[in-house]
C-alpha cells in the first residue's frame, strides 16, 4: 500500500470563544485533496463556527489550522480565496445590481490566485448560462445559491468549504447539486460541508465528524454514525444506553 | 413660445445633468455628502476663467486640462479625508459637517484670491454665431455645454459599465462589505471615483460663466441646491438616473422663466420639497437605487 499523501487541510484543537461561550472547544479534524467530509450536529454544536473560522471570517482563539503545509492564522478571505481556499455562505450575498456574470468575473480577478476557470463553461456547467445577462438581485433563492457556488468556483479553490448550500432547495435541485459537489472532489477539489439534510450528506460525503457542543463526538462513515451510542444520546436525547 | 422653452429646457437639463453627475457619483460609491460640490464648480470656473484670461486658452481645452487636474488632485484628497470619515461611526452625517467646513474654506479662500467681482467669459469664445436646432435658435454656448454634458454623461456609463474598474465601482456602490471581502481594493475604486466625480464637477464650473452669465466666490451653495434638486429628483446614488433629473430640472426652469420669471429662481427649492413629500426615494424609486 502506498503511503498516503498529506492532508491538504489540518485542523488541531481549535478553540473559538464567543464570550464565555466555546464555540469550538478542541476540534481537530484531516481533510484530503478528493475528499467530501461532513460536518453535522445540532445548531449551536459549532458548525457553522468551525468554516467561519477556517475561512477567515474569526480569528480563533486556540489551536492551529494548516493548509498545504503552511500554518493560516487569522489571515482575511480574500487572502485565503488566493491561496486556494473558498465557501459558499448559508445565506448567498451576491452583488445585487451586478449581473451574474460579472459576480463571477469579480470573483475570478480580484480572488483567484492561479488561473481562473473558463467562466462561460463554469457558468453552463452550474445551469446558470442563461441566467448570465441578468442581474443577480432578480435571481430565486435557489439560484442564488448556485450563483454562490459559481463565485466560491470562479477563484479555482483547491478547498472548497460549503455552509448548508442545501437548504431550500427543492429535490431535484438538491440531486444536481450533490452530483456537482462530488464531481468536483473526484477531480481533486477537497470540500468540507456543513449540512443538516442527511439525506445529501450520505449522497455527498466520503466520511463525517459528527459535532456537539464545540467538539467532535464521532468521526467516520454516516451508516457507522448513526448506530454510535454518543451521536444517538446528542441527536435524540436522554438516556439511551448503549 | 412653449416649444423653444422646451428644447431650451433640454438643452439647459443636459447641462445641470453635469451639475449634479458627480455629487451623485460620489454619494452612490462612498456614501458621503459633498457640501462643498458647489465651489468644485466655482474653482472650475475660475480656473477656465484664469486659463483664458492669462493664455486665451479655448474653454473646451480648459476642460480636458480640468479633468486630468482635478482627477490628479482629487485621488490624494481621497486618502487624506475619505477613509478616516468612513470608520467614522455615522459616516453620512459627519461628511456633511466635514464638507460644509470645506465648502466654507474654499469660497473664503477664493475671495481673498478672486476678490467678489463678477467674472465672465465672452460668449464669442464658444461660437459666434446662435445655433439653430430644430427650428430654434439657441447660443452657441448652450449648445456646446449640452454636447459636452452628453459626452461626460456617456463616458461615465461607459466607464461604470463597460470597463474593469467600472464592475468594481458598481460592485463597491452595491455592497462595501462583500467587495471588501472579495478581494476589492476598495480604497482604490474609490479614490477614482472620488477624482472622476470632482473632475466632473470641474468641467461643469467650466460652462458656469456661460450658462449663468457670470460668475463669483459664492455661487457655491446655489449651484450645489440646484445639484441636490437635479440628484434627488433622479434618484439618489443613481449616476445614471441624474439625467432624468436634469432634464426635469431644465425644462422646468425653463417653463417658469419664460411663464413666471418672478418665481423661476424658487424653482429648485420647490422641486426638492415636491419630491421629497412624494416620491422621497426619487422618481425611479428604489428598484434602481443601487444600480
Amino acid at each position: 500500500m502506498s503511503p498516503e499523501p498529506p492532508p491538504l487541510l489540518e485542523v488541531r484543537d481549535l478553540v473559538k470563544r464567543f464570550g464565555g461561550f466555546r464555540a469550538l472547544d478542541g476540534l481537530s479534524l484531516d481533510l484530503r485533496a478528493g475528499e467530501v467530509l461532513g460536518l453535522v450536529g445540532p445548531n449551536g454544536s459549532g458548525k457553522t463556527t468551525c468554516i467561519n473560522t477556517i475561512g477567515g471570517l474569526q480569528r480563533p482563539d486556540g489551536g492551529v489550522v494548516t493548509y498545504d503545509g503552511r500554518r493560516i492564522p487569522g489571515l482575511r478571505p480574500h487572502r485565503l480565496s488566493r491561496l486556494g481556499i473558498n465557501r459558499t455562505y448559508q445565506s448567498p450575498r451576491p452583488f445585487a445590481s451586478l449581473t451574474v456574470r460579472e459576480n463571477v468575473l469579480v470573483a475570478a480577478t480580484e480572488g483567484c490566485g492561479s488561473t481562473p476557470p473558463d467562466l462561460d463553461t463554469l457558468l453552463a456547467s452550474l445551469g446558470l448560462a442563461g441566467q448570465a445577462a441578468r442581474p443577480a438581485g432578480e435571481l430565486n433563492s435557489a439560484e442564488q445559491k448556485t450563483l454562490d457556488l459559481a463565485r466560491a468556483l470562479a477563484t479555482a479553490p483547491r478547498l472548497l468549504l460549503v455552509d448548508e448550500l442545501a437548504a431550500g432547495l427543492n429535490p431535484t435541485e438538491l440531486l444536481r447539486m450533490a452530483e456537482r459537489l462530488r464531481a468536483l472532489a473526484d477531480r481533486g477539489m477537497a470540500i468540507l460541508v456543513v449540512e443538516h439534510l442527511m439525506g445529501f450528506i450520505e449522497r455527498v460525503t466520503d466520511r463525517v465528524i459528527v459535532m456537539n457542543a464545540g467538539r467532535a463526538i464521532f468521526g467516520g462513515r454516516l451508516a457507522e454514525a448513526v448506530r454510535d451510542g454518543d451521536v444517538k444520546r446528542v441527536f435524540l436525547g436522554g438516556a439511551h444506553g448503549g | 413660445m412653449l416649444y423653444h422653452a422646451v428644447l431650451g429646457g433640454l438643452v439647459y437639463g443636459l447641462y445641470f445633468t453635469l451639475v449634479g453627475l458627480g455629487l451623485n457619483l460620489m454619494f452612490g460609491v462612498m456614501r458621503i455628502v459633498n457640501l462643498a460640490h458647489g465651489d468644485v464648480i466655482m474653482l472650475g470656473a475660475y480656473a477656465a476663467w484664469a486659463l483664458f484670461t492669462a493664455w486665451a486658452v479655448h474653454p473646451l481645452l480648459a476642460a480636458l486640462a480640468i479633468l486630468l487636474a482635478f482627477t490628479a488632485i482629487g485621488i490624494p484628497v481621497y486618502y487624506l479625508i475619505v477613509p478616516r470619515l468612513l470608520r467614522a461611526r455615522d459616516a453620512e452625517m459627519l461628511s456633511l459637517i466635514l464638507f460644509f467646513g470645506l465648502q466654507q474654506i474654499i469660497e473664503a479662500a477664493a475671495t481673498i484670491a478672486f476678490g467678489t467681482t463678477e467674472r465672465s467669459i465672452p460668449g464669442r469664445v464658444l461660437g459666434h454665431h446662435p445655433v439653430r436646432i430644430l427650428g430654434q435658435v439657441l447660443p452657441a454656448a448652450w449648445v456646446w455645454a449640452g454636447a459636452v454634458s452628453a459626452v461626460c454623461v456617456a463616458a461615465l456609463y461607459l466607464y461604470l459599465y463597460h470597463s474593469p474598474p467600472g464592475m468594481l465601482t458598481r460592485a463597491v456602490m452595491s455592497n462595501r462589505e462583500e467587495a471588501k471581502a472579495s478581494g476589492i481594493d476598495v480604497d482604490r475604486v474609490c479614490s477614482l471615483a472620488f477624482g472622476i466625480a470632482l473632475a466632473l464637477a470641474g468641467i461643469a464650473g467650466v460652462f458656469a460663466p456661460f450658462m449663468l452669465g457670470s460668475v463669483t466666490p459664492a455661487i457655491g451653495p446655489d449651484l450645489n441646491i440646484a445639484a441636490f434638486a437635479v440628484i434627488v429628483i433622479g434618484t439618489l446614488g443613481n449616476p445614471i438616473g441624474t439625467v432624468l433629473g436634469g432634464i426635469i430640472y431644465g425644462v422646468s426652469l425653463m417653463l417658469m422663466q419664460t411663464f413666471l420669471s418672478a418665481w423661476a429662481n424658487l424653482l429648485p427649492n420647490l422641486l426638492l420639497i415636491a419630491v421629497l413629500l412624494v416620491r422621497p426615494s426619487g422618481l425611479l424609486g428604489r428598484r434602481v437605487r443601487r444600480a
